[in-house]
């Protein structure tokens, strides 16, 4: 169990230390983030609607498009040079190789999805007063559930001649539910909703984030596989 | 027909389930799925009664429902095969993963053109987030990205895992987008739904009329899906005779 | 005695071509075996094969008796691979990229081990020098270190030489042919007849997804290997 987890965290470390180092992703994501916001606050006409009543759904849309540019690239720094091939052919587990990825990527988007947060509660001067701990917990599941499809489809993608055009296809219509609990919920806790009101939301996520963790941990070796 | 007579010329059935039989199977099954598309047809229009409220447009849920069923019945096949696939890797099951992907996809849409049709005759709109309706259009989304990735690798056999891939999440997806999609509908309580396709709620002739249709449109599912499965079995095997340098053992070192 | 490396029947098809066709071979612990072939031979493959990176359509592999499955994992801490390609990360320093391959393969004593290996391939004063600021010499010195990191009893080369100037070529020549120390099992893909030669104990030439002809390098002379991988080249066009 102890090599098990040392595993995943080589592969999450690895992937860190070269996105830290290169901040390619973390800066696609973050100007995006930036970007967004500012295009949004020039296309919802504040005379009529109330941007904390829509709130959920931007944070939610930002974070799925801007994560997909993110996530896209999981493993483009594998291809050059071979990289991939020589973990490949060294004795880690491949779900392990997959659980450090999504690890990775879980710490990645977390940080754009904070941004997010900030940025959008500045531009449209939102007033949360809800349960932060449920707000962490369904941004927080909601991203997992994500960020386990994305990896996955992102290896996909990275070995099919569509490259990453293929991504949006194949990943919108699975993380429907994703959207849908994710942006309920946040929603109701902008609206200063009980908790009670939500459980059912962040129980579903859950269920989400569980499920293909396990799925996808079990299907990615035969994505890999040449 | 034209299935029939060209599988005469000569491909080995190998291993397979005899494949004279699955071809009869093709024609038998088609034909009587073409008679009783015919016969549900005739009751659709001649002889079942119009539904009181809602009308002659009501007759189209007797194509809509069994059409909706079969989807279904396809996207099970497809993740069933795939797991199987995945697991055992053999081509038979890819082949029928891919024979029940193609002929759900082909009720799926039949189910997503015949329920607007009624829609916006019941609704007066066009399209309106009818769970059902919503989950058929996902349904339909996730099946084109089951073709697209089968055909998005320079490798075949890695497009057919991929393919696997998406199937056995789409399938997994499924009751929690159909949570989604009912959840849905809550919020908005002004598109009301009309639950006049439950068939617990129809006369004895809709009734039969219904079991008519899903029994015709499963007839025609079964002899597509064997259609389709024969015709990638000789696709299948066209390619090993394209392949065919024998095989030999190389030198001994 | 098991065998250091064996192949039985290996076939890999991509479709309807079949790269590799039925190749089989018995490499004694300690004996070199080059492949030589033209391109797309199906040498690569071959390799990638050997490597359990690539799964065989049918055959088997085994590593010391072992059998070298592409499902299994433990047996993969007796292979090492030096591809054309450097296996590197271009961002990370010499010594980040040993230190996460180290961690692959569940290596623990790393802090002696990597210097050790550096010392090995003489960059000993390369370790924090990211990847990307290495020339193609050194960077396949490093890629060497890499392989060798786990001290593999199987050695499996594609291509080394490429892309390598003459004095890097025949420096990377001084450090494989310390690969021959009477232990390692090495299998050398290329297409350069020179240095396929060198270090071989025995010779293939696989044309067309086959071995068209296996034989002692020691009886054999650059001529000779010359009239051999011709012929077998011509035969099977």
């Amino acid at each position: 169990m102890m090599a098990y987890l040392q595993f995943v965290w080589a592969i999450a470390r690895k992937d860190l230390l070269v996105e830290f180092r290169t901040h390619e992703r973390l800066t696609a994501m973050g100007a995006f983030t930036v970007l967004v916001g500012l295009l949004f606050s020039f296309a919802i006409d504040t005379a009529l609607v109330r941007t904390q009543d829509i709130a959920a759904a931007l944070i939610w849309m930002t974070i799925i498009f801007g994560g997909l540019l993110g996530m896209g690239r999981t493993f483009r720094m594998e291809e050059q040079d071979g990289a991939l091939s020589g973990i490949l052919q060294s004795p880690i587990p491949l779900d392990a190789l997959y659980l450090g990825k999504v690890l990775a990527n879980f710490i990645l988007l977390s940080m754009m999805v904070a941004l997010v947060f900030v940025v959008f509660t500045a531009f449209f001067r939102l007033q949360f007063s809800g349960s932060v701990v449920a707000l962490l917990g369904v941004v927080s599941l909601g991203v997992l559930g994500f960020v386990t499809l994305t990896t996955l489809f992102s290896a996909m993608a990275s070995r099919s001649t569509m490259g990453e055009s293929l991504l949006p296809v194949l990943v919108f219509p699975l993380l429907i539910p994703v959207v849908r609990f994710g942006t309920q919920a946040t929603s109701r806790l902008y609206a200063g909703r009980p908790i009670a009101e939500v459980s059912g939301d962040l129980r579903l996520l859950a269920v989400f984030a569980i499920v293909f963790t396990i799925a996808c941990a079990w299907l990615f070796r035969f994505v890999i596989e040449e | 027909m034209l299935l029939l007579r060209w599988s005469d010329g000569g491909v080995q059935s190998g291993g397979d389930v005899n494949q004279k039989q699955m071809q009869l199977g093709v024609g038998v099954l088609g034909a009587l799925g073409v008679v009783s598309v015919l016969m549900l047809h005739w009751m659709v229009f001649f002889w079942v009664p119009t539904e009181s409220t809602m009308g002659v447009v009501q007759r189209i849920f007797y194509i809509h429902v069994p059409a909706w069923w079969i989807a279904f019945l396809g996207f099970g096949l497809v993740a069933l095969c795939s797991a199987v696939y995945l697991w055992l890797g053999d081509e038979r099951l890819d082949r029928a993963a891919v024979a029940g992907a193609e002929a759900g996809m082909i009720f799926t849409t039949v189910g997503l053109l015949t329920g607007p049709l009624w829609g916006r005759v019941a609704w007066g709109t066009w399209w309106e987030w009818e769970p059902r309706l919503t989950l058929a259009l996902i349904l339909w989304f996730i099946y084109l990205g089951y073709f697209l990735v089968r055909k998005s690798t320079v490798n075949p056999e890695q497009g057919k895992r991929f393919a696997a891939v998406v199937g056995i999440i789409g399938v997994l997806d499924i009751p929690l987008i159909h949570i989604s999609v009912t959840w849905f509908r809550s919020l908005h309580p002004e598109a009301v739904i009309l639950s006049a396709d439950n068939p617990m709620n129809l006369e004895a002739s809709m009734g039969a009329t219904i079991g008519v249709g899903l029994l015709a449109f499963t007839l025609i599912f079964a002899s597509l899906f064997l259609a389709r499965y024969l015709v990638s079995g000789y696709e299948h095997e066209l390619d090993l005779r394209d392949a065919a340098l024998p095989v030999e053992q190389g030198a001994e070192a | 005695m098991s065998f250091g490396l064996e192949a039985e029947g290996l076939v890999r098809t991509f479709g309807g071509l079949r790269a590799v066709s039925g190749v089989s071979f018995q490499l004694q612990p300690g004996e070199l075996l080059t492949v030589f072939g033209p391109n797309g031979a199906g040498k690569t493959t071959l390799l990638r094969m050997l490597a359990g990176v690539m799964r065989p359509t049918s055959g088997h592999v085994r590593v010391g008796g072992e059998s070298a499955d592409v499902a299994g994992r433990g047996w993969r801490h007796r292979v090492g691979v030096v591809s054309h390609q450097s296996l590197l990360y271009a961002q990370l320093t010499v010594e980040e990229n040993l230190r996460f391959y180290g961690r692959l393969f569940g290596l623990t004593d790393l802090k002696t081990r990597i210097p050790e290996r550096l010392e090995s391939v003489g960059l000993a004063d390369r370790a924090r020098t990211p990847v990307r600021d290495l020339s193609r010499g050194l960077k396949q010195r490093v890629a060497l270190a890499r392989a060798l990191l786990h001290d593999p009893e199987v050695v499996l080369l594609d291509e080394p030489y490429t892309g390598l100037d003459p004095h890097a070529s025949a420096v990377l020549r001084k450090q494989l042919s310390s690969l021959k120390d009477g232990r390692r099992t090495v299998v050398l893909v290329t297409h350069n007849l020179v240095q396929g030669l060198e270090l071989a104990d025995r010779v293939a030439i696989q044309v067309r997804g086959r071995f068209a002809s296996v034989t002692d390098a020691a009886s054999l002379g650059l001529a000779g290997l010359d009239e051999l991988y011709h012929g077998a080249v011509q035969g099977s066009a």
